[in-house]
């Protein structure tokens, strides 16, 4: 077989220098009117890496050509060059690292106000992690990987204008947003902090992109959060509707295929990604801009090959309530020796990747550009756990691997959100159209978490923040440290609430995300090649038996 | 050895103009300037190429060479070694235009079609359609400057035009205007020898309005003649400027007749069995499967699909005659309403010689009156009808001298014999052999 992206040509490629050789007026109309425009009168482009073919059809396969290069992750462009803004978050360098590794000519761009927010809590790394500089120099030194670094706030369009000028990015990676629901919702100051950096930052970008690198691909981090959990159970799609959905009103039927899903954010910080995706959307459809919208799981883990080649080169890992997700804040939790916490019920799920896989869909992302004025969506998502199984799972681990007894607690939720609700993800893009297939297992990297931070320095730090996981920032404003509904042994509660149900390949009947109690198994919709995924919530029903 | 001559020489282009429009423009009065200048020159029919495309046939007319020489058989070709259409750049002509011949003396050129990217010439060098970024189509850079500062607009905007008539005669004087600033800045700021200057909006509104053009209550007639009124006041303009001794020669590349019918030679191909692609317009010409035996580019190319010259080739060198017997064959037998639509199917031995033949079209179509030949290849449709109601002609180009004395001018001239006949009236100065 063919790897996915063999057969995508000059059209998807960024070198191909659209600018001064496509009309782009034809922008605001249909694609489907473009596409048969380009039919019917042909496109012409320049090869930014190969000028001496002229002016040409932009036909040639990332397969026949030179400038492609066959990797375990379909073809890449030789010595592509890919900017990562936000570079030295606990993704960003994570990822340029990897893609470093693969070939790519790597530049970043950070102002560091991850660090500073961190700080600003009162909280740290509980993985030391080196300076920029050292950072730099460890890449250099243990992977043969040079990174054009430039500290610069996003926010600064003309430093950052001047940055891409000099690079021309065949691939920009955003990852240089404030990733946090709680901190957005900790005051007005911070709200505003937060949608002023991410939306205003993004928006900047976009204009920057149209002038200066229209054809480079925007690979941009959004969360699954910003769908919100319908309590309709209607699935989240991959951010359009499929062609076949219908709305039916009073009798009459409407397709919905291509039209924006609803979007029901959970935080003002999840209102700053929805805003993105639409400023996105209209800049993909205004300008020929292109773009991957990644709808990600919530993200846990620490180890990929490349940050665990050398204690310098390890990326951050927070665990407070603000920037911790939440898997790794149950990691921390059952090293100090703490409850896990989970919010109210417990019931709420919500998708998840690990950090390993997550590296490498944005690796086949990067390697398979979108086609020119493409707004495209990913669900990135390896697996859908409910909360309370999660804090089961890490419990197992726990006790059985490590020796650690651990309990779990329900406190008052913080936030306003469902606890009990449906869930239906589709994610068939990733593993149909990129050969994406999810190598890490929950407890795996679950165990390679406790492998690392039960490392006497890093406990030693985790004892530094402890105090800072368990949640006081209230959706409602108030400032009080949650309290305890009830602690448990972990296999001793019942689990209800709704059978999550992950898509990744449609079949004819789609299945329901029903209430528990209705189901023996867990669905998942496989991709014909998947293997076939733990079933942990079921062992952890039969092995506690009773309610 | 170089041959001095005190002469100018001034080269005005008509693009598209056929023979027969402009005699009939200048003899009933809309063309007044030109119908002086016919009673003191000689007025000649001439031959374009084949195929008859301003790429081949100004290209002929610069170098003075038939394709098989200067290898520009269309505004396309395919990438050689693949099946990716390409688009014509100056950098692909093999033989030498007159100004690279000659570099001691002084050239302005305007607007000259194919030429992009405007390559080094002593003197100045716009290039004319299709140049997609003018600071390439200047030659020397700097240019491009004076370019900005006098609204200069290489072609119409086609997309736009196409909208309304109003819009396609805003355009076209648009850019008529800042062409002839820019023509008379050029003639005095420079001590010149040589001057080209091309007019190439009179093919743009033949190919939109040639209907226009033919009926005389169509609400764009009188614009339609108003439009070449202003071409003739540009000529009056410049001949005004000549001295007694300065050449003046008016020609065009190609003729124009009314498009009756589009007709779609890869349809054919296709719904023969000669043709066959995967179903992805996407991929272009790469969409080509290795059963095909033969494809057409535009306008009426006809390519067999050879081993060992396609990445899918599948024709062997024993079977190219049969395959080129059977196309004739099904060429001449093709049939509009009865009509026979192809006039003449020319093997490329017949019509050209050089070095360039070996990427030479291996059959060349010449259609019956009013069938436009195109080569669209996803398209399932024989014959079509769209906006386009002009098409070129091969056979009434026209040739202008302003001199009487026409032994030096072939009775039936064609476009590579414009650069001899220049030499031959001592109009260029010329390496000697």
């Amino acid at each position: 077989m063919k790897p996915h992206n063999a057969e995508k040509t000059c059209w998807n490629c960024p070198a191909a220098i659209l600018k001064g050789n496509v009309d782009f007026r034809a922008c605001g109309q249909s694609v489907e009117a473009i596409r048969k425009r380009v039919e019917r009168e042909g496109i012409l482009i320049e090869c930014a890496r190969q000028p001496d073919l002229g002016r040409f059809e932009p036909t040639i396969t990332f397969e026949e050509c030179p400038q492609w290069r066959l990797t375990e992750y379909g073809y890449m462009l030789e010595n592509m060059r890919v900017m990562i803004l936000g570079i030295d978050g606990y993704l960003g360098w994570t990822l340029a690292l990897k893609l470093g590794r693969l070939g790519c000519e790597v530049s970043g761009v950070d102002n560091f106000l991850r660090r500073r927010c961190v700080k600003e809590k009162g909280s740290m790394s509980i993985v030391p992690i080196a300076s920029m500089e050292e950072r730099l120099e460890a890449a250099r030194e243990v992977l043969g990987i040079d990174i054009n670094f430039r500290e610069i706030d996003i926010l600064d369009r003309e430093k950052l204008g001047r940055f891409m000028k000099e690079v021309k990015p065949e691939a920009i990676i955003h990852y240089g947003e404030i990733p946090s629901a709680p901190y957005s919702m900790v005051d007005c100051d911070h709200a505003i902090k937060v949608q002023y950096n991410n939306v205003i930052g993004t928006l900047g970008l976009l204009f920057l992109m149209k002038e200066i690198v229209p054809e480079s691909c925007l690979i941009k981090l959004g969360t699954l959060g910003e769908y919100g959990s319908p309590l309709t159970g209607r699935p989240l799609f991959e951010g359009l509707f499929p062609a076949d959905a219908v709305l039916i009103w009073g009798g009459r039927e409407w397709s919905l295929g291509g039209e924006v899903t609803p979007r029901d954010p959970l935080s003002f910080y999840h209102v700053s990604k929805v805003q993105d995706t639409f400023n996105i959307y209209e800049a993909c459809k205004y300008w020929w801009l292109r773009s991957y919208d990644i709808m990600q799981g919530v993200i846990y883990g620490v180890h990929t090959d490349e940050v665990a080649a050398d204690p310098r080169l390890r990326t951050r890992l927070d665990v407070d309530e603000w920037f911790g997700t939440v898997v790794n804040r149950f990691v921390a939790q059952a090293i100090l020796g703490m409850p896990l916490t989970v919010y109210g019920e417990g019931q709420q799920i919500r998708g998840f990747i690990a950090l390993e896989d997550a590296m490498e869909c944005m690796t086949r992302l990067t390697s398979s550009p979108p086609e020119p004025g493409q707004y495209d969506v990913v669900n990135q998502v390896s697996g859908l756990h409910k909360l309370i199984d999660l804090a089961e799972t890490v419990a197992r681990v726990a006790s059985e691997k490590f020796d650690i007894p651990v309990k779990i607690q329900r406190v008052e939720n913080p936030r306003v959100e469902a606890d009990v609700h449906p869930y239906e993800v589709v994610s068939e893009k990733l593993p149909n159209t990129f050969g994406f297939r999810p190598k890490v297992t929950l407890e795996k990297e679950i165990t390679r978490m406790f492998e690392l931070l039960t490392q006497p320095e890093i406990k030693e730090r985790l004892k530094r923040v402890a105090h800072l996981i368990r949640p006081s920032t209230w959706w409602s404003g108030e400032k009080r440290v949650a309290e305890t509904i009830e602690v448990y042994t972990p296999g001793t509660k019942r689990v209800g609430g709704f059978q999550p149900v992950l898509i990744t390949k449609r079949e004819a009947i789609v299945p329901v995300s029903k209430p528990v109690e209705e189901l023996e198994e867990p669905i998942q919709v496989l991709a014909k090649d998947d293997p076939p995924k733990k079933k942990t919530a079921k062992k952890v029903s039969k092995r506690n038996g009773a309610h | 050895m170089m041959t001095e001559n005190p002469r100018r020489t001034v080269v005005i282009g008509l693009d598209g103009v056929p023979y027969g429009l402009l005699d009939k423009l200048s003899d009933c009065g809309v063309m007044s300037n030109f119908k002086d200048l016919k009673e003191e020159g000689t007025f000649r029919v001439m031959r374009s190429t084949v195929p008859e495309v301003s790429a081949v046939s100004w290209s002929s007319i610069i170098t003075g060479k038939n394709p098989g020489e200067h290898g520009v058989y269309g505004f396309t070709d395919l990438l050689r070694g693949f099946y990716v259409l390409s688009f014509h750049s100056s950098k692909n002509l093999k033989a030498p235009t007159f100004w690279q011949m000659d570099k001691t003396c002084k050239y302005v050129v305007i607007n000259l079609p194919a030429t992009y990217p405007a390559g080094e010439i002593n003197g100045v060098l716009v290039s004319g359609f299709v140049s997609p970024d003018i600071e390439e189509a200047v030659y020397p850079r700097e240019y491009a400057k004076t370019l900005y500062d006098l609204n200069y607009q290489i072609d119409i905007d086609i997309e736009r035009s196409k909208l309304s008539n109003r819009i396609l005669f805003k355009q076209l004087y648009k850019t008529l205007d800042a062409r002839m600033k820019l023509a008379l800045h050029l003639w005095d700021d420079m001590d010149w020898k040589v001057f080209m200057l091309v007019f190439t909006g009179t093919d743009r509104l033949e190919h939109l309005l040639w209907h226009a053009y033919e009926d005389k209550r169509h609400e764009y007639h009188e614009d339609f003649l108003e439009y070449f009124k202003a071409i003739d006041n540009a000529i009056g303009t410049i001949n005004s400027r000549l001295s007694e001794e300065d050449l003046l020669v008016i020609l065009s590349d190609h003729g124009m007749e009314r498009t009756e019918i589009n007709v779609n030679i890869n349809a054919l191909l296709r719904q023969e069995g000669y043709l066959l692609t995967e179903d992805n317009p996407k991929k272009g010409y790469n969409s080509i499967k290795r059963e095909t035996k033969a494809f057409a580019l535009d306008p009426s190319r006809i390519y067999l699909n050879k081993k060992g010259k396609y990445p899918r080739g599948s024709v062997d060198m024993d079977e190219e005659e049969d395959l080129i017997q059977e196309l004739k064959e099904l060429f001449y037998d093709f049939r509009w309403k009865g009509k026979r639509v192809i006039r003449r199917v020319y093997r490329k031995e017949e019509i050209y010689k050089g070095r360039c033949v070996d990427q030479a079209p291996d059959l060349v179509l010449i259609p019956e009156k009013g069938f436009n030949l195109r080569a669209r290849l996803f398209s399932k449709e024989l014959f079509e009808v769209d906006e386009i109601t002009g098409k070129h002609t091969l056979d009434d180009a026209f040739l202008y001298v302003k001199s009487l004395d026409d032994e030096k001018i072939p009775e039936n001239p064609s476009v590579e014999d414009v650069l001899p006949i220049l030499w031959s009236l001592g109009g260029l100065r010329v390496e000697t052999p």
